[in-house]
């Protein structure tokens, strides 16, 4: 849903035409104190599996073999302009006997987990490039650079990674995120047509 | 209508007020330096309310005190005071509607009747009024020059004492004590003294001319820009503050030789008497309650990004388009306690909420408080609710502020979670009392706000089954003020711990969330 829609705010699920209207005759019909009967769902509008927090607020796009052969990685943009930067379901990191065993942030000319973003107007966050270095991903044989994908300011980095970096193997596409960039609008209308959807993505993957 | 009354009324007044004046060949003086007779009065100290109503003139003023029978025919009367610029004559220039100018001597009752058709004609409803009056800095200026010249020429007279700055009445308590009566009788409603009556009626002077004078004359160098600026519109009286306030500041310095070698002692005759704007306005009115949102599709505040409007309307404009349609103001602003999101439901106690009314035309009673009650409430889409509606005063706002952060708020979340609810996740969570967790700025805000991570309590939780699911139940919560609930529930990407989610041990998701409760101890 929230692929193609562009919200300000997160918003929710929203109920069938039909419960608005039962919801209404409740109210007309019981006294507003019967709280009780405002709150319950109607059965009908409950799906079985309903849209993630991810899916219902952000547009996934993702970068395949980025600078490198199997350096997948995602971009979830929030309607707001912000975009948190990822490793993509199938990310040869994450294909390793073992998984992912460390991560650094200490890579380029700094440490990204050092920098202190104050201020509504962030104004002493770092400006990088879209190939700029995040953080080296380490694995049993091997590491990986996780690069930032698209130009702007860099607001914030899962320090959480460095104490846990098993997230990555078990929730890569959320509690494991990476970064959080806030690019300008030029800047991100330059690459988001080179961009795959997630279904796009799926199928070359041959995922699911 | 306040004709004094027999002319022998006045005449036991005015002997009593012989004793306070000087000399007659001190008046004579005065009189043809172009000072008013209401100004001598006032200059002398005289407080009796009957000497400045009646009509007397410069000649019977003369004849009186020089007890002649015969009344010299040839001063003619005056209209523009060099000192009180006409304020007291009563005689000024207002520009506009009517457009006639008052050049009557003694037509108080006239300026009375302009400024009580102006008060109805906006159809106000008063009980009381406050008199304002703006008085343009030259006044205290011309009162300098005249003591100075006083001083000058009959300090070493007998009679001289010197008592004028004890003693003297200003220009606006004069024409408050003469205006007022009148303006009492137009407007069948008490004046009150100080400014505690919520109706004002500002009477703004202006005096083009010598102001400028003013201005040039002294000091002034880094004020030229604000003398350009307050001679533009000369009968605003907020434009004309900061010129003002500086005037009275560099009158207040200036030593009095220096005063008397820039200024014209005594002060020159004007041509024109001041120019006079009449204002009324209300002091804002407060209505206060609690409004429910019954809609998942109108937002708190009025919401326009690109000249598009997100959602259906607002609690704001719904409310305050109501009252200030029944207030007849000319507008409102909306301030409440907290808010939630557009796809929020209020429901339950709902949330206080204050209306502030700019000019309103009437104070509403308690039958009109219930129209706007019933109008909010009966409309055809439910969309808003309103409770406990009343009319209260400024202090509201700041009782509404008080104590934020220490707020409960209560609500029910529909929770998703990928996994079947099972005993041990109720106990789980009904048994954590209040529990703190650390939330960072949550990612859709985060373009707004600070990034900090902000500590608060969750107080308690009740879980609720959804009969014929096995994975969805309703969450009761109740948590202290400024907590985001959506973020708890599903964790915002391991931003917001401990949450649902963590807590259980497996993804957690919100559909639904709604307010049942904000705790709060008035507007109830």
């Amino acid at each position: 849903m929230a692929e193609n829609a562009e919200r300000s705010e997160e918003t929710l699920y929203k109920p069938s035409p039909k419960s608005i209207e039962r919801e209404k005759q409740a109210m007309e019909e019981e006294p507003k104190e019967d709280l009780s009967s405002l709150l319950l769902p109607n059965l009908n509008d409950l799906p079985q599996n309903p849209p993630t927090a991810v899916e219902f607020n952000f547009s996934r796009y993702f970068l395949p073999d980025f600078t490198k052969p199997g350096h997948d990685q995602y971009i979830y943009r929030h309607a707001n302009g912000l975009c948190v930067i990822g490793l993509a379901q199938a990310h040869v990191a994450l294909k390793e006997e073992g998984g992912v065993t460390a991560v650094d942030f200490n890579v380029g000319k700094s440490d990204r987990s050092e920098l202190k973003v104050t201020g509504k107007r962030k104004r002493n966050a770092q400006h990088f490039e879209s190939n700029s270095a995040l953080c080296k991903v380490c694995t049993n044989d091997n590491f990986y650079i996780v690069r930032c994908c698209v130009k702007g300011s860099l607001l914030e980095v899962n320090d959480r990674l460095i104490k846990q970096p098993g997230l990555l193997n078990s929730s890569a596409d959320r509690e494991g995120y990476v970064a959080i960039i806030m690019p300008k609008q030029g800047d991100w209308l330059k690459i988001k047509d080179s961009l795959l959807s997630y279904e796009d993505y799926v199928k070359l993957r041959g995922l699911l | 209508m306040t004709s004094p009354g027999p002319a022998i009324e006045w005449q036991t007044a005015l002997g009593n007020a012989k004793l306070c004046l000087p000399p007659s060949h001190v008046i004579r003086d005065l009189l043809s330096t172009g000072v008013c007779v209401r100004c001598i009065f006032r200059l002398s100290g005289i407080h009796d309310r009957d000497c400045y109503i009646s009509p007397i003139n410069e000649s019977e003023l003369i004849s009186f005190l020089e007890e002649q029978n015969e009344i010299e025919c040839n001063s003619t009367t005056i209209t523009n005071c060099c000192v009180c610029l006409g304020v007291l004559c009563p005689s000024c220039v207002v520009p506009e509607k009517s457009g006639a100018d008052l050049r009557e001597r003694s037509s108080v009752n006239e300026l009375a009747l302009l400024i009580s058709d102006m008060v109805k004609g906006e159809q106000y409803q008063i009980d009381e009024f406050s008199l304002e009056v703006s008085l343009p800095p030259v006044i205290t200026a011309n009162e300098r020059a005249l003591r100075l010249y006083l001083k000058q020429k009959y300090e070493k007279e007998q009679w001289f004492k010197d008592t004028f700055l004890r003693v003297h009445i200003s220009v606006k308590d004069t024409l408050k004590l003469v205006l007022n009566a009148s303006l009492e009788n137009y407007l069948a409603v008490q004046n009150v003294e100080t400014l505690s009556s919520s109706f004002r009626i500002r009477l703004t002077y202006s005096h083009s001319e010598t102001s400028q004078k003013l201005q040039s004359m002294l000091p002034n160098g880094h004020d030229s820009k604000k003398r350009e600026k307050g001679s533009r519109e000369n009968g605003s009286s907020k434009n004309c503050n900061e010129p003002d306030a500086s005037a009275y500041r560099v009158l207040e310095l200036i030593e009095d030789q220096n005063f008397c070698s820039q200024f014209q002692v005594p002060p020159g005759k004007v041509d024109k008497p001041c120019q006079l704007v009449v204002a009324c306005c209300r002091t804002p009115t407060y209505i206060g309650g609690r409004y429910l949102k019954y809609s998942r599709n109108v937002s708190q505040s009025r919401w326009i990004i690109d000249d598009e409007r997100m959602g259906e309307t607002s609690v704001e404009e719904i409310i305050g388009e109501n009252v200030r349609q029944i207030c007849q103001g000319d507008g409102y602003k909306f301030h409440s306690a907290g808010r939630e999101d557009i796809d929020v439901r209020m429901l339950g106690s709902g949330r206080p909420f204050l209306v502030e009314v700019s000019n309103s035309r009437i104070v509403p009673s308690s039958t009109e408080i219930e129209q706007i009650s019933d109008k909010i409430n009966h409309t055809d889409k439910q969309l808003v609710g309103v409770k406990n509606l009343k009319l209260v005063g400024a202090e509201a706002w700041d009782l509404m502020r008080e104590g934020e952060a220490e707020k409960q708020k209560q609500y029910a979340a529909l929770v998703w979670i990928s996994r079947p609810l099972n005993v041990d996740d109720v106990c789980n969570l009904t048994s954590l009392k209040d529990m703190e967790i650390s939330q960072k700025t949550p990612i859709r805000v985060l373009h707004r706000r600070s990034p900090l991570e902000r500590s608060k309590v969750i107080h308690w939780m009740k879980i609720e089954k959804v009969e014929g699911t096995t994975q969805y139940f309703l969450l009761h919560l109740c948590t202290q003020a400024g907590t985001y609930i959506k973020e708890f529930v599903h964790g915002d990407l391991g931003r917001t711990h401990p949450s649902i989610g963590s807590i259980l041990g497996c993804r957690a998701e919100i559909l639904q969330l709604d307010v049942t409760d904000v705790k709060m101890d008035y507007f109830d």
